[in-house]
């Protein structure tokens, strides 16, 4: 039972499906599932790992330089993106060639930054956004959105590209009013 | 010749932004709901697109692919800031009114990935009407939207009130944004195919002719 | 595929006598009124149909008229004084949108009738949610006055109600024009489920699940008045059949379905208890498509998997057979020269 009213919760604030964050990431990803839920996996440790950095961020840079806070977000993301390349090659081993399209691919996007921005904007708001844990917290559970989201598309991925489809609409068209209709129905949960 | 311009031309109409390559979809579905937010959004995303792709195609080419994205997204943020500087001086409001994807428009698709793919392979003298005819295919499509949305979801055009009897407000939701958004895709998508065949035929007849 | 055309089309028949019960006794309470409701949404749904096939390069055949049960699930499910242009355009957003973009009866993803009804109730909330009482007749052209919130909405805030059991049966209380009449709703599900034109395994599984946890999780004083008003209220019972139970959408396995249907009902009376949300179980519907699409590719892959097996036990039993027989000629051929040896 928790489970489920945890579910809602994770439904409901849901960046992807409410703010329309990383949408286009999830398109691309969307070219076959492998590579859907490949994405949705790295998409997670940059966000839940830049959450924790740009908390760092966030407490350091004075108030007079908040316009440079894209700036430091895009660091923040530079050096995790070459963490990730340099462990994905080193593990990885001869799958790395493999595996760094995933990393290309959720490095720079409105599904990460958007996650710092939307956390940022939510710690001037809401006292309980104001330690490190409740940050880490948010990116993990935005990452975790951007699951979801995933599976949901993955779900009615065969039936949006089926030939059935009108052609016009095959594909990321039909994708678009399917996520706009699930997106209405959490709209209509709230 | 005629190659040549179609490929000029693809931003706007053969391959459109939005509407082809769904990117930068989230400021359309989130903000491209009334035609202020609009045309906020369209002069920030012109001015960052079009300086920091410009000023990125300066950036040595063999470098790593990984080390050139990290310096694009340095230099749109870079960028940013005196766009934020200039929208705060001339659109006050504007920066509250958008929210978060006024950031967000620094590390568009446009500039981190279609710079690699597309634009840094052509000529520079191709590539900056290229990039003018993508950022305009953006614009269009964000006008266009925001205007049916705005028309149709609070009955006004630009804030002045127009005689609408029945509203649906939930186009102006995030979520009236998608499904919008995706109605219009596949409407482009037919027409583009229409216009194809067409010059196809055209072009079929001509070679007949000759 | 025949026989499927004429189970699908016996299918929509049995399920518009049904719809048209309910429009009859909706008549009986709001008046000529919510018949002609009925009527603007199955024309509008008609015309968007003809009009969206065209597009799709395809003709408007019988079968397609599926499209008016649809519209009157939709019409059943508004007050009967609703605006006509709303109704008007939930139907074509149902059709379009939530159908035809999708391609149409050959490849449902939502049922149209509870996206529209989610379009509308996003959209025009204190329109869709708001009610005259029963046996007060508005005009086909008259505003109407004296609106009320459902009986749903005052249960899900005070977990009482102020009916009798016969009332409840027979749906003389305020709501939707057509999902109140309980005993119908009741009649209704037994012949749908006798001549399996629903779900049965999505039907029993919503069902269970909403007397599981209004026993569970009770929502009125006591656990039978908590089962009875939770089946009666927020059209669990008119859903239950007609969009959990949709064969287009519901898994199409008994197993699968049920878990389906009692998912989607245990996760709307949550949202009835903690938010008191009204008619929980159309947006939970709705929000559980991925999980129905989800069972469906999953049954594929046992229909595939199945197949699989039932093709190599063949070959199997092939070469058995074969065996079998050269086991056989070799005898023969053995038999064969024992003879000529004896003789």
């Amino acid at each position: 039972m928790f489970l489920i009213t945890d579910l809602i919760a994770l439904l409901a604030a849901n960046l992807i499906l409410t703010q329309a964050l990383g949408t286009s990431t999830l398109f691309i990803a969307a070219g076959s599932r492998k590579h859907l839920l490949g994405t949705a996996l790295v998409i997670t440790i940059f966000t839940t790992v830049g959450s924790g950095l740009a908390y760092i961020v966030h407490h350091l840079l004075p108030e007079q330089y908040a316009d440079f806070t894209l700036l430091c977000y895009t660091l923040i993301i530079g050096v995790i993106y070459v963490l990730l390349l340099a462990a994905c090659y080193y593990i990885g081993g001869e799958r790395f060639e493999k595996y760094r399209r995933y990393i290309h691919i959720s490095a720079y996007n409105c599904a990460v930054m958007g996650t710092l921005f939307t956390i940022t904007e939510k710690s001037h708001m809401y006292i309980n956004y104001g330690t490190l844990i409740s940050w880490v917290e948010f990116g993990l559970r935005a990452g975790a959105g951007f699951v979801i989201a995933a599976f949901i598309l993955t779900a009615a991925y065969r039936k949006l590209n089926s030939a059935k489809v009108p052609s016009s609409f095959r594909g990321f068209p039909a994708m678009l009013v399917y996520l706009g209709i699930i997106s209405m129905a959490i709209y209509a949960l709230k | 010749m005629n190659n040549r311009r179609s490929t000029v031309f693809d931003g706007l109409l053969g391959d459109n932004t939005v509407l082809s390559a769904l990117m930068v979809i989230s400021p359309v579905i989130m903000c491209g709901d009334t035609l202020r937010n609009a045309e906020a959004l369209i002069l920030a995303f012109s001015a960052i697109t079009f300086a920091s792709v410009v000023i990125c195609s300066l950036v040595p080419k063999k470098l790593p692919y990984a080390v050139k994205i990290i310096l694009y997204a340095i230099i749109s943020s870079l960028v940013y800031v005196p766009v934020k500087f200039l929208a705060q001086e001339f659109y006050p409001g504007i920066i509250t009114r958008i929210g978060i994807y006024f950031p967000l428009l620094a590390v568009n698709s446009l500039i981190v990935v279609q710079t690699e793919t597309k634009f840094f392979r052509m000529k520079k003298m191709r590539m900056i009407p290229s990039l003018i005819f993508y950022i305009l295919g953006f614009d269009i499509v964000m006008l266009l939207t925001a205007v049916i949305r705005e028309l149709l979801a609070y009955g006004t055009i630009n804030s002045r009130v127009a005689d609408l009897d029945t509203l649906i407000s939930g186009l102006g939701m995030p979520f009236g944004g998608f499904i919008f958004l995706g109605l219009m895709c596949g409407a482009y998508r037919r027409l583009r195919a229409v216009f194809m065949r067409r010059s196809e035929e055209r072009r079929g007849s001509n070679v007949s002719d000759n | 595929m025949t026989s499927k055309l004429r189970t699908e089309r016996f299918v929509w028949l049995d399920i518009m006598l049904t719809l048209l019960t309910l429009e009859l006794m909706a008549y009986f309470y709001y008046g000529a009124r919510a018949v002609f409701l009925g009527c603007v949404c199955v024309s509008v749904s008609v015309a968007a149909e003809i009009v969206s096939l065209r597009f799709m390069g395809k003709n408007f055949t019988a079968d397609d008229l599926t499209c008016t049960s649809d519209a009157l699930i939709l019409s059943l499910m508004l007050p009967a004084v609703v605006d006509y242009r709303i109704a008007g355009i939930g139907c074509l957003f149902g059709v379009i949108a939530a159908k035809n973009i999708f391609g149409g009866r050959a490849n449902m993803i939502f049922s149209p009738a509870a996206a529209a009804y989610l379009f509308m109730i996003t959209s025009w909330k204190n329109q869709v949610l708001q009610f005259t009482e029963p046996h007060v007749h508005t005009g086909i052209t008259e505003r109407a006055s004296g609106l009320v919130s459902s009986a749903s909405h005052n249960f899900n805030l005070t977990g009482k109600l102020n009916f009798t059991d016969f009332e409840l049966l027979m749906g003389n209380f305020p709501g939707a024009a057509g999902a109140v009449s309980l005993l119908l709703l009741i009649v209704a599900a037994l012949i749908l489920l006798f001549r399996r034109d629903i779900s049965a395994g999505a039907f029993i599984g919503s069902i269970a699940g909403t007397v599981f946890m209004a026993k569970l999780v009770p929502a009125a004083a006591d656990t039978s008045q908590s089962v009875k008003y939770t089946l009666a209220m927020n059209m669990v019972l008119f859903a239950s059949i007609y969009i959990v139970s949709d064969r287009r959408i519901a898994p199409k396995r008994d197993y699968f379905a049920f878990f389906y249907g009692l998912f989607i009902a245990v996760t709307a009376y949550l949202l009835v208890v903690t938010d008191a949300k009204e008619n929980a179980i159309v947006l939970v519907s709705v929000l559980f498509t991925p999980v129905s699409l989800g069972l469906k590719n999953l049954e594929k892959r046992i229909d595939l998997a199945i197949a699989e097996q039932e093709k190599q036990a063949e070959e199997a039993e092939v070469t058995e057979e074969q065996q079998d027989e050269a086991l056989a000629q070799a005898q023969l051929i053995l038999s064969g020269e024992e003879a000529q040896d004896d003789e």
